[in-house]
């Protein structure tokens, strides 16, 4: 028989109480909390995958953030870019109207003076600036307005025009990360955008016996492309096309010199670590995209070159020019310029697409950490009931059974 | 012939037996809540009869009974089961401790909270990616500075507090040491007195109690065992070695360990050397202490290492909004003060050693590019070289994979520009300094003419950390950096240089042709990237794995002390369920005894009074 002696059963009931109490006092700090994982031991393994799931939701909203923050770039950004369209369909009108034999010089005049206009506002489109203030079109040049104009005598025209329009910024490009590892950029290059032609470049240095010294390297549009010593021109013309740059090399077969040009209507774009370029004739001194060598030619020009041509040739009555080069040139632009909407329109689909998943993809990971992390609220206060009712059970049996004892029973 | 008075003599004896059982009882009963006593039965034997056997006996018919005396008064307590107890309280205290200690640690922790250091890196990582977007915008450099000083003053808060936790139990190591020693002292004492008591011929009882209560006590702070071999000299030994024989007691004392930053380990008074336990509440401190506070200070340490030498890395390379660059965005502070790592160890004046954390070769490597050669790269750790083979057929990424695999306590990754990067993590052991290089060596030209880390393959043109002038085994166009000063949890910063101008938090990484622009945001990019780039945060390959894998560990170490307590508890506690079975005082039974008792004083008395009656009768009725 087991002996039960009378501290025994004091210490059982004080043993059981205490675990009583702290069961109770668990599940009561759960349910006030909320939480199934009050410590990291409650369970290790869900409260390590809590974290990671927290650390993804925190991603989660910065990746919606900056999603949001491209498509609102994206939207006023398409709508400058739309402007433009909308002012070059116009100059189109006027371009084939004019090419006709039937107007005057001076409705011709007249319309020279219109398209000056369209080239003053198509000029301030170029140089739109965010509701920040900066650039839209100048790549990551964000502080200086993208495009310079130089204003000067239009032949048949006494009054101060634009006579040229240079790129001042850059080809870099902002990007912000919308997925992990995932990154869309922010910035159009406005020398993309409104742009008109592709251009050649035309070296006049024979390069038929022409070898790199040293290795060096030269970047086309912001590609790298490595020359190593020894390398001849055709070499060089291999390393060009095998990069990714949209620019084709070819060797000019009157005069062997080397001829760039682009794939696609864009502003060549042209950099070097040595000297190879300098020697083959193509880059002089200066800074990208206005270091062209000396005897160079260079062909195909932006938007508003077609504008400025378009605008002199109404001045100079040459509808043969108009109703040719030039309407093509406007075509052109007008292409390149619409290829423009429906790239921003493709990224800001992109955009829209992540932030619609991010949207559903929030909740769900959301869920999966509360799962892991908070209670089950029926099952907590099931507990909470049952460890309320163990625990005034003890306390009612301890109050009936521990004070009796034989003394209660003599005289 | 027997005296007239011999009634009176037995009633005598009665009386004062009965007196002493109550008095036993009232012991008995007054002490049922006395911490170690056991209840003590007394017990009554006839006393020796009249007549002895012998030629001078008057010849009576029979023996005649000459009532009761105390035969003996002893405790109820089962030694064998006083021994299990000992055995299994240490294991008891050794969980309780741990897990009192590793629920405070948890709570540093403050997972899964919004309020943890993790929220506060990924708040740190979104202000990059912010200052991405609005590279032009001073609000986002204060906003980046901000989240900045907010992560360092959590990684520090968190270091302090583990350091807090480790002095905590480095004070209550010298505490328990200090009563170990109250206890082997009162230990002594008492078996002196037992001793004492028993030459004497008594039983002590009560200070066998009292003895019983120290030893367990004893049993709680270190592991021992005990031997009552010689009853005289009793013995408790820890781990072989006495700590107590008899009334000689060897005391424990504690010293500064210089292998465990100073802190103290307790040694044996009368030689000096270490007192190994291991076990009971002592144990857990000194492991708690030693291994698991360490541990987590260490990787603390090598977070707050690789979040400063990554950022910084990038930060130094790209441009502010002012077109400074070259600066550091965390405070970097080196270990040693000579830029190419030397260090004077032993204090003779000259350098002996090269303290290097990080090497980086110029060649721009590919992930998936094929080796080409063989090769066997050694490295050292501890004290012997693991050694890493590769083939012609192995990719850079399969060997990277292998050199992080392996025991080494370096960690190879392919930096932003391709270069190959070894760092050291901190030392396993402490006879070794954190954070630092120790030897690098390939038989193939992997770190040679591949990588271009080191001038020569083969031993000949091996770096290794003990000697001067270590650098001079790399090429003069690797990269390098010296060991930081230890802790860096405890000193990570912004540094002051960006903290007085935040236009000079750098965002913008230069164009190929070297042109500044504001509206660059490549280096905000890449060190927003950093959170889930690969990047090797001790054996980890991202922040958030490191910081996933240090919470799981920690919980799982909680779990576990927290199971191993209770079950421990709950032997304990069965255990002593048998004891106070066996030895606790009972009322019922104690009452009972004391009904008994006094009716059998009652009855004696009414002898007494019967012979004294008897004695009247010769004395005053008969007529002489």
């Amino acid at each position: 028989m087991f002996r039960i002696s009378t501290e025994l059963s004091h210490l059982d009931t004080q043993f059981n109480l205490r675990q009583r109490e702290f069961y109770l006092n668990r599940i009561q700090n759960k349910i006030a909390s909320q939480r199934r994982i009050l410590e990291l031991r409650d369970d290790p393994s869900a409260a390590s995958h809590v974290t990671q799931l927290q650390s993804y939701l925190n991603r989660l909203e910065t990746f919606a953030e900056n999603a949001q923050f491209a498509l609102d770039t994206y939207q006023y950004t398409e709508g400058y870019v739309r402007q433009g369209v909308e002012i070059m369909q116009r100059v189109r009108e006027l371009a084939v109207q004019s090419a006709h034999g039937i107007y005057t010089d001076e409705d011709r005049s007249l319309i020279a003076s219109e398209v000056n206009e369209m080239l003053e506002e198509i000029v301030s489109v170029g140089n739109a600036a965010a509701p920040t203030g900066n650039a839209l079109f100048g790549g990551t040049r964000i502080s200086a307005s993208p495009y310079a104009v130089l204003y000067g005598r239009a032949v048949g025209d006494d009054a101060e025009q634009i006579i040229a329009v240079s790129y001042e910024g850059n080809i870099d490009t902002r990007q912000t990360e919308i997925a992990d590892g995932n990154y869309i950029p922010l910035d159009f290059a406005g020398n993309r955008l409104f742009w008109a032609q592709n251009q050649q470049l035309f070296s006049n240095v024979d390069a038929s016996s022409y070898q790199a010294a040293i290795d060096s390297q030269i970047r086309i549009d912001g590609v790298s492309i490595e020359i190593n010593a020894g390398d001849n021109i055709g070499a060089i013309v291999a390393r060009i096309n095998n990069s990714s740059a949209a620019v084709r090399a070819a060797v000019d077969p009157l005069r062997n010199g080397l001829v760039l040009e682009t794939t696609h209507p864009h502003q060549l774009w042209l950099e070097e670590d040595g000297t190879v370029l300098l020697e083959l004739g193509i880059l002089g001194s200066g800074n990208a995209p206005n270091n062209f060598a000396e005897g160079s030619e260079l062909f195909g020009g932006s938007l508003f070159d077609a504008l400025i041509s378009f605008r002199d040739a109404l001045y100079r009555n040459d509808s043969e020019a108009i109703g040719g080069q030039i309407l093509q040139g406007i075509d052109e632009s007008l292409s390149n310029l619409l290829s423009g909407v429906a790239s921003i329109g493709a990224k800001s689909s992109r955009a829209q697409f992540v932030q619609q998943r991010i949207q559903y993809e929030i909740p769900e990971v959301g869920e999966a950490a509360s799962q892991l992390r908070d209670i089950d609220f029926t099952e907590a206060i099931t507990e909470f009931r049952t460890q309320e009712y163990s625990h005034q059970a003890a306390l009612a049996a301890a109050g009936r059974i521990l004070p009796r004892t034989l003394l209660d029973f003599l005289r | 012939m027997q005296s007239t008075f011999s009634g009176i003599e037995i009633g005598k004896r009665g009386l004062f037996s009965h007196q002493s059982a109550i008095h036993t009882i009232g012991h008995n009963l007054t002490n049922i809540d006395s911490d170690g006593y056991s209840r003590q039965q007394i017990s009554l034997q006839s006393f020796d009869p009249f007549v002895v056997p012998g030629l001078n006996r008057p010849s009576i018919t029979g023996q005649i009974g000459q009532g009761p005396t105390v035969a003996s008064i002893t405790r109820v307590r089962d030694s064998l089961l006083e021994m299990r107890i000992v055995n299994e309280s240490s294991g008891e205290e050794f969980w309780k401790t741990r897990d009192r200690y590793l629920r405070m640690l948890e709570r540093i922790y403050n997972e899964p909270t919004e309020l943890s250091v993790r929220n506060l890196l990924d708040k740190f990582w979104e202000s990059w990616q912010n200052l991405a977007l609005h590279p032009d915008q001073s609000g986002a450099r204060q906003a980046t500075q901000e989240r900045a000083a907010a992560l360092i003053e959590g990684i520090r808060h968190q270091y302090l507090q583990m350091e807090e936790v480790r002095s905590m139990l480095d004070r209550e190591i010298q505490v328990t040491v200090g009563e170990i020693n109250q206890l082997i002292n009162d230990i002594g004492d008492l078996n002196l007195e037992i001793a004492q008591a028993r030459a004497a011929a008594l039983n002590p009882n009560d200070l066998l109690d009292r003895r019983d209560l120290l030893v367990e006590q004893l049993a709680t702070y270190i592991d021992i065992s005990t031997s009552n071999r010689d009853a005289d000299d009793y013995t408790i030994y820890s781990q072989g070695l006495f700590l107590v024989q008899g009334e000689h007691g060897r005391p424990l004392e504690v010293a500064p360990n210089p292998l465990q930053e100073g802190f103290s380990m307790p040694i044996w008074q009368h030689n000096g050397e270490r007192f190994i336990n291991g076990g009971g509440r002592l144990g857990a401190l000194e492991s708690l202490r030693d291994q698991d506070l360490t541990t987590e200070i260490r990787r603390l340490d090598d977070f707050s290492i690789n979040l400063t030498d990554l950022v910084n890395e990038i930060h130094r390379s790209a441009y502010g909004a002012d077109g400074s660059t070259g600066t550091n965005f965390f405070v970097e502070i080196p270990r040693v003060i000579d830029t190419d790592g030397n260090f004077d160890s032993d204090g003779d004046g000259l350098f002996d050693v090269t303290y290097l954390f990080r090497v980086s070769g110029e060649n721009q490597l590919e992930t998936h590019a094929r080796i080409g050669f063989g090769g066997t790269i050694s490295i050292e750790n501890e004290s012997e070289a693991v050694t890493i083979d590769y083939t012609a057929t192995d990719t850079v990424g399969q060997l990277l994979d292998r050199i992080n695999n392996a025991n080494t306590q370096i960690v190879a990754r392919l930096n932003r520009e391709g270069g190959l990067e070894l760092k050291a993590l901190s030392a396993d052991s402490e006879e070794f300094p954190d954070y630092v290089i120790r030897s690098l060596e390939d038989s193939g030209q992997f770190l040679v003419g591949y990588a271009g880390l080191l001038n020569a393959s083969g031993a000949a043109g091996a770096y290794n950390w003990q000697q001067a002038d270590a650098v001079g085994a790399l090429r003069p166009t690797a990269a390098f950096a010296t060991a930081p000063l230890l802790h860096p949890a405890g000193w990570i910063g912004i540094n002051p240089d960006i903290a007085d101008n935040i236009q000079s938090i750098a965002a913008a990484i230069v164009d190929p042709g070297g042109v500044f622009e504001i509206g660059n945001s490549d280096a905000a990019l890449a060190i927003a990237a950093l959170r889930n780039n690969p990047v090797l945060v001790g054996s980890n390959q991202t922040f958030d794995e490191h910081i996933a894998e240090t919470i799981a560990s920690v919980g799982l170490r909680g779990e576990r002390a927290d199971l191993t307590a209770r079950t421990q508890e709950q032997i304990v506690k069965q255990l002593k369920e048998m004891r106070a079975s066996l030895s606790g005082v009972n009322i019922d039974e104690e009452v009972a005894e004391l009904i008994k008792h006094q009716h059998g004083y009652a009855a004696t008395a009414r002898f007494i009074t019967n012979v004294d009656s008897m004695l009247d009768t010769i004395i005053n009725r008969m007529a002489v």
